[in-house]
C-alpha cells in the first residue's frame, strides 16, 4: 500500500457536552484495503464511523477522499460521493423485495415518456439488483422475494450486498457480523473479500476479533478516544490485539513497537 | 461468482417467488370479492330491491366519497399512521364550498364561475388540514393518533362554527345538475372523476417512487431515512394528499345534496380506515393495495345500503363499522402470525 490512501481522516476531535468522544484521530484505508476498527465499548468507534459516514460533523480535523479534503454536511452528501455505510441496525425495509431494498432512494425510472411520468423500471431493477448481488458474492439473487420472508443472515447478506453494489470507493461496516451464526458470518467476511477485490476502500467495525484478524489487511485500535495502534494484522495475534484493546496486564509499550506510528 | 451453494440460498423456497406473491395477492382480492358477492346476494334475498340498477346507481354515489377518504387513508396507514380528520374535513370543505358559492351567487357572479371557485376554496381546505397534520406529526412530534384527533376534533367545531350547525342551501341550479346527471345510466360527473383519482392513486403508489418511498416509511422510517428519502417531507405531501381527496370527497358531498351540510362527515373517518382495514393495509404500515382498498369501500358501502335496505336503523350503521374493523385486524393479525411462524429461519 504505498500509493496514497482513499479516503483518510486526520486529526479528528469530537466532544458532546463535556464528554470528550474523539481526540486527534488518524484513519486512513487504501482502495484494496480491509482496516479493521477495533476498540472496547466507549472506546469512539461509533462516533469515528459517523463522522466518516457525514452523521456528524467533527469539532477538529479534516477528511480527504482522493486526496481532495472534503467535509459532510450530511450522510447523503458523503453517499453521492460513493462512500456506503452500513450501521449496525439501520436494516432493510421488510415489507418491500431484495430488489426493492437495493434500489431504495435510488430508484431506477423506465425509459422513454413512460419514464418522464414518473413510473419505475421493475423488472431492470430486479435484474441489476440480481447482478449487483452476484458481483458482491451474495448467494441471494431472487431479487422478488420480500426481505419479511428471509432470515437474519439473511437479510444483513442484503444489506451488505446493497452497501458493497452501490459503494464506488469505500464502504464503512459497523458490526456486520453481529448476531450472526459461524456460517453467515463466514459469508459476510467472504463479501468483504470481494469488495477489497474490486478496489474498494473497507473499513470493518467489530467486537468478534477472529473475523478482524481472518479478513483485515491493518487493524486500527481505538482506546477512550485515541488511537493507541495502527498496524498491519500480521503483527497482532488474538492474545497481543486483545491486551491492546483493553490496555489491561502488560503496558501497551510490551505488545506494540515503541516506533508505531499513533 | 466462485464460491459453491451457501447457506442463503439453501433456505430459498421451491417455485418462482414473482408467482407465489402474485397468487397471494389474488387470492386476497378473490376473497374480498367473494365476501362482496355474498353481501349481495344476502341482501338481494332479504330485499330483491338491492339487486337494481337503482340500488347500484346509489351504492356507487355513496361509494364515491368513502373511496375518496379510503384512497388517502390507504397512503396514510401504509405509512405506519392513521388520518382521524377525514371525515371533518370532508364537513368542513362542503360547507366551505357551499358558504363560498352562496355568496357568490347571491353578489351575481355566474354559476359556472361561483361553482369553480367553491371547488377551489373546498380543496384548499383540505390541503390545509393536511398540512397541519403534517406539520403537527413531523415537526412538532405528535403520534397521528393524536395529531390528526386534534384537527379532527378542531375541524368539526369550525364546521359548526361558520354554519351555525345548520344546512346551507340556496346555490345556483348548475350544483344539482353538475352533481346529478347521470351518463350511461350509472355514472355522474363526480364518479367519473373519482374512477380517475383511482386509477393515478393506483399507479403512483405501485408504479412510482413516491408509492415507493411510502411503503419504505412504514415499513422501517429508519432505514428509509438511512436511503436518503426525506422522510418528513414525504409524510407531510401524504397528509395533505390525505386532506385533498377529503376536500374532493366534501365537493362531491356538496354537489350530490345540492347543498352543504355540517354533519355530513360525521364517522366517515371510520368508514374508510374500514374501507382500508378489510381491503389489506395492516395499521401496522408497511402493507395495503389500492385494490383491496376498492373492494373493502365497495364491501362497507354495500353493508350499509343493505342494512337500510333490510330496515336495520341507521344508528345502527356506526356499531357495525366498529365490528368490521375489529374483525378485519383479527383476521389480519392471526394471518400474519401464521406467515411468521413459517418465515425462514436460514
Amino acid at each position: 500500500m504505498a500509493d496514497a490512501p482513499i479516503y483518510e481522516a486526520r486529526g479528528i476531535s469530537k466532544s458532546y457536552g463535556s464528554v470528550v468522544a474523539l481526540e486527534d484521530v488518524d484513519l486512513s484505508v487504501h482502495a484494496g484495503e480491509v482496516v479493521g476498527l477495533v476498540g472496547d465499548n466507549g472506546a469512539g468507534k461509533s462516533t469515528l464511523v459517523k463522522v466518516l459516514s457525514g452523521a456528524h460533523q467533527p469539532d477538529a480535523g479534516s477528511l480527504h477522499l482522493d486526496g481532495q479534503e472534503r467535509s459532510w454536511r450530511s450522510p447523503h452528501e458523503a453517499l453521492e460521493a460513493g462512500i456506503e455505510t452500513l450501521y449496525q441496525d439501520s436494516g432493510l425495509c421488510p415489507d418491500l423485495t431484495i430488489s426493492g431494498n437495493v434500489f431504495l432512494g435510488r430508484e431506477k425510472l423506465r425509459g422513454g415518456l413512460l419514464g418522464k411520468l414518473g413510473l419505475l423500471d421493475h423488472r431492470g431493477m430486479a435484474r441489476i439488483a440480481h447482478e449487483e448481488l452476484d458481483r458482491a458474492g451474495i448467494g441471494l439473487t431472487e431479487v422478488r422475494r420480500t426481505v419479511k420472508d428471509l432470515s437474519g443472515g439473511q437479510r444483513q447478506a442484503v444489506a451488505i450486498g446493497r452497501a458493497v453494489a452501490w459503494a464506488r470507493k469505500v464502504i464503512i461496516l459497523d458490526e456486520p457480523t453481529n448476531h450472526l451464526g459461524a456460517r453467515q458470518s463466514g459469508e459476510v467476511l467472504r463479501v468483504m473479500d470481494k469488495a477489497r477485490e474490486r478496489g474498494l476502500g473497507v473499513v470493518f467495525i467489530s467486537h468478534t476479533l477472529p473475523h478482524v484478524l481472518q479478513v483485515t489487511d491493518r487493524i486500527v485500535v481505538l482506546r477512550l478516544g485515541r488511537v493507541v495502534a495502527d498496524e498491519p494484522t500480521s503483527s497482532f495475534s488474538p492474545d497481543t490485539l486483545l491486551k491492546v484493546i483493553t490496555g489491561l496486564g502488560r503496558s501497551t509499550a510490551d505488545v506494540i513497537p515503541e516506533d508505531a506510528p499513533a | 461468482m466462485s464460491h459453491g451453494p451457501s447457506a442463503t440460498t439453501a433456505a430459498a423456497p421451491a417455485g418462482s417467488p414473482r408467482a407465489r406473491v402474485t397468487a397471494v395477492l389474488l387470492r386476497q382480492d378473490v376473497i374480498l370479492l367473494a365476501v362482496f358477492i355474498a353481501m349481495v346476494a344476502f341482501f338481494t334475498a332479504m330485499n330483491p330491491v338491492f339487486f337494481s340498477r337503482f340500488a347500484f346507481a346509489n351504492i356507487l354515489q355513496d361509494w364515491a366519497p368513502i373511496i375518496l377518504l379510503a384512497i388517502g387513508e390507504t397512503y396514510v396507514i401504509i405509512t405506519a399512521g392513521i388520518d382521524l380528520s377525514v371525515g371533518a374535513t370532508l364537513g368542513l370543505s362542503g360547507v366551505s364550498a357551499a358558504l363560498t358559492i352562496r355568496s357568490l351567487h347571491e353578489s351575481g357572479t355566474g354559476g359556472s364561475t361561483a361553482l369553480l371557485i367553491g371547488i377551489a376554496v373546498a380543496l384548499l381546505v383540505g390541503l390545509a388540514v393536511g398540512a397541519v397534520n403534517g406539520v403537527l406529526i413531523t415537526r412538532v412530534g405528535l403520534a397521528p393518533f393524536i395529531a390528526t384527533l386534534a384537527t379532527m376534533g378542531a375541524g368539526a367545531g369550525l364546521t359548526l362554527v361558520v354554519t351555525g350547525g345548520v344546512q346551507i342551501a340556496g346555490g345556483p341550479p348548475e350544483v344539482i345538475q353538475l352533481g346529478n346527471t347521470q351518463y350511461l345510466g350509472l355514472l355522474t360527473l363526480p364518479l367519473i372523476v373519482v374512477l380517475v383519482v383511482l386509477v393515478v392513486a393506483w399507479l403512483v403508489l405501485h408504479q412510482t417512487r413516491f408509492g415507493r418511498w411510502t411503503y419504505a416509511i412504514g415499513s422501517n422510517a429508519f432505514a428509509a431515512r438511512g436511503s436518503g428519502i426525506g422522510v418528513d417531507r414525504h409524510l407531510i405531501k401524504i397528509y395533505m394528499l390525505s386532506g385533498l381527496l377529503a376536500g374532493l370527497a366534501g365537493v362531491f358531498v356538496y354537489l350530490r345534496l345540492g347543498s352543504g351540510s355540517p354533519t355530513s362527515g360525521q364517522g366517515q373517518e371510520l368508514t374508510a380506515i374500514a374501507a382500508a382495514v378489510i381491503g389489506g393495509s395492516s395499521l401496522f404500515g408497511g402493507s395495503g393495495r389500492m385494490s383491496g382498498t376498492v373492494l373493502g369501500a365497495l364491501i362497507t358501502t354495500a353493508v350499509l345500503s343493505g342494512l337500510i335496505l333490510i330496515g336495520v336503523a341507521p344508528n345502527w350503521q356506526q356499531v357495525v363499522i366498529g365490528v368490521l374493523i375489529a374483525v378485519a385486524v383479527a383476521v389480519q393479525q392471526i394471518s400474519a402470525r401464521r406467515a411468521q411462524k413459517g418465515a425462514g429461519r436460514g
